[in-house]
């Protein structure tokens, strides 16, 4: 499974940490923070629950270090129980997903060469489909996993993730043409 | 579907930083202290969950031929007995029946060796 690790982390530090190298496992967290907590956020539309979840994620790795077999093995592990415990939260608390965001929440966001605003749309237009449909394009756009990964970490086949994402990206298309946030052409 | 839009949508969608201090924040709620797995056991473990099924079938599958050996030696034992035992009983009956057989013929014989009475001479003369 070839997976993106977008950060080069030094060799044995996944050692150091199962060893219980506190320093470590803190480096672990900040390479995949912002991942997980971006799965967070973008699920929940919040950002106290988003960082809930985050930090859910990185105790349930701390007591599952030993499980882990490898750095790619462990930010698909990261991914996926994000995005697990994302769709439970949501099955458990059905009106958090559908909030829109916080006000000030994009203050979170990074500097980008793209529209903020349409950034901000999209991720309310997110908030609109079903929370497996999200996490599926959240994994796929956001994370840059494909198909079979993002069926991997959702116990998804296949052909069910294909059409979540042709759905929802017909979905979020006519949305967006409907805002006028994207032209008909580059669409 | 358009590869423009899936592009929009991918920087759209670009990973937001964490919040500041998050990482010390999970640090401070880690428990005091992370109790590894012992890595000695822990394969031994993954074996045991592993082939626990297919040993049990082989330990029952084992235990099931054994077990009909047995039965099958017992039935078989049982049955040779009850044979020997007939046999026997047989072979005493025809013994009998021969001591018997004998005795008359013994009888028999003294029957006919024996010499005319002379009472009998007087009635054949009459």
């Amino acid at each position: 499974m070839a997976l993106n690790v977008r950060q080069p982390m030094p060799d044995g530090l996944l050692e150091r940490a199962r060893a219980g190298d506190a320093g470590a496992f803190a480096e672990l967290v900040r390479t995949h923070q912002r991942s997980v907590f971006s799965i967070g956020w973008r699920m929940l539309n919040r950002r106290d629950a988003a960082e809930d979840l985050a930090q859910d994620v990185f105790l349930q790795l701390y007591r599952k270090l030993d499980h882990i077999e490898s750095l790619e093995h462990l930010g698909f592990w990261l991914r996926r129980v994000a995005a697990n415990l994302a769709i439970d939260w949501l099955r458990r608390l059905p009106h958090m997903g559908t909030q829109p965001l916080e006000a000030g929440a994009e203050i979170a966001a990074p500097q980008r060469e793209e529209d903020p605003f349409m950034s901000r749309e999209l991720d309310k237009l997110l908030g609109e489909l079903t929370p497996s449909a999200r996490a599926v394009m959240l994994l796929r756009y956001q994370e840059d996993l494909d198909v079979a990964e993002v069926g991997a970490a959702l116990d998804m086949p296949v052909n069910t993730v294909k059409s979540h994402i042709k759905r929802s990206l017909t979905q979020l298309r006519s949305r967006m043409i409907g805002a006028k946030l994207v032209a008909q052409e580059s669409v | 579907m358009s590869e423009n839009f899936e592009n929009e949508l991918r920087r759209a969608l670009r990973p937001v930083d964490a919040p500041a201090g998050f990482t010390e924040r999970v640090m401070r709620a880690l428990p005091e202290k992370r109790e590894p797995v012992v890595a000695s056991q822990e394969p031994a473990q993954r074996m045991m969950k592993r082939f626990a099924i297919p040993m049990a079938f082989a330990a029952a599958l084992v235990l099931s031929v054994v077990l009909g050996q047995h039965v099958a030696d017992v039935q078989g034992q049982r049955l040779a007995d009850e044979q020997r035992a007939a046999g026997l009983a047989a072979s005493r009956e025809l013994m009998q029946a021969l001591h018997v057989t004998s005795q008359k013929l013994d009888l028999a014989y003294q029957a006919v060796q024996a010499p005319p009475s002379p009472a009998g001479d007087e009635e054949n003369r009459t």
